[in-house]
């Protein structure tokens, strides 16, 4: 069983769960699982193609899994699956009250 | 609504001033208490300070390195508090959610945006992007001396 890590906002789909443990071989495995166990979970990472959201990135322990094997990345029992969002922004790109 | 205490508020604008004329960021740590007379209230009583990790010019462009928001998710975990938000700055610039900010951000927080003129504070909003990248509504804020 791997271990999840739910970020706080999204505890609120995951019975208050601040990590889950789950099984799975690969990432998409574990990831399967987890929307399976809180439904409501897969609409805040993934989209209605079944892809996952673009500003979800997926942590096996400390590394970007996108630098791995993406969703076929192997996971362990021992393993920790963070879900972490991409952030970034800026004043600039509509030019409403930029310079 | 979003309340920011006085410690973590002054630890904001003096980040988002000392970054002055480039774009600052950072987490917002506290405690959410749901379903009170006002609604949900997340309290802020963390600003933690995170690099901009923006390649090209900074003067309006931010980016939070995924890593970092993990650390700052670790740390308020071990502290018992949660992890509410993200702020950035808007250097000579007013605090709206912009273009470039609704197609980068995630729904799961708040975004408190703090424009700065000529090098000082000058006004505040935070909004909550939803999940399609779409759209942002504003959400309540509250800062001290507000
Ligand atoms: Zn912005």
């Amino acid at each position: 069983m791997a271990k999840i890590l739910i970020p706080t906002p999204l505890r609120q789909f995951t019975d208050k769960n601040d990590s889950v443990e789950l099984a799975g071989a690969t990432v998409a495995e574990v990831m399967a699982a987890l929307t399976q166990k809180f439904p409501d979970l897969r609409k805040q990472l993934f989209n209605d193609e079944g892809k996952m959201r673009s500003f979800v990135n997926v942590y096996l322990n400390d590394e970007d899994i996108r630098y791995l094997q993406k969703d076929a990345t192997a996971v362990a029992a021992s393993d920790t699956l963070s879900i972490v969002p991409s952030i970034a922004g800026g004043s600039h790109g509509d030019g409403h009250g930029s310079h | 609504m979003i309340r920011i205490n006085e410690t973590a508020w002054a630890a904001m604008v003096a980040h988002a001033e000392a970054t002055y004329p480039n774009e600052c960021c950072g987490a917002m740590l506290g405690q959410t208490k749901l379903g009170t007379v006002d609604g949900d209230v997340k309290n802020v009583t963390l600003a933690e300070r995170l690099e901009n990790a923006y390649a090209g010019a900074q003067g309006a462009r931010y980016e939070v390195r995924p890593q970092d928001l993990a650390a700052a998710e670790k740390k308020a975990r071990a502290a018992g508090l949660d992890l509410i938000g993200i702020f950035h700055s808007h250097p000579d610039c007013d605090a709206y959610f912009s273009k470039t900010d609704l197609e980068n951000s995630c729904p799961w927080y708040s975004f408190v945006v703090l424009s700065v003129k000529g090098g000082r504070f000058d006004h505040a909003n935070s909004f909550l992007p939803n999940a399609e990248q779409t759209a942002a509504e504003k959400e309540e804020l509250i800062w001290p001396k507000s």
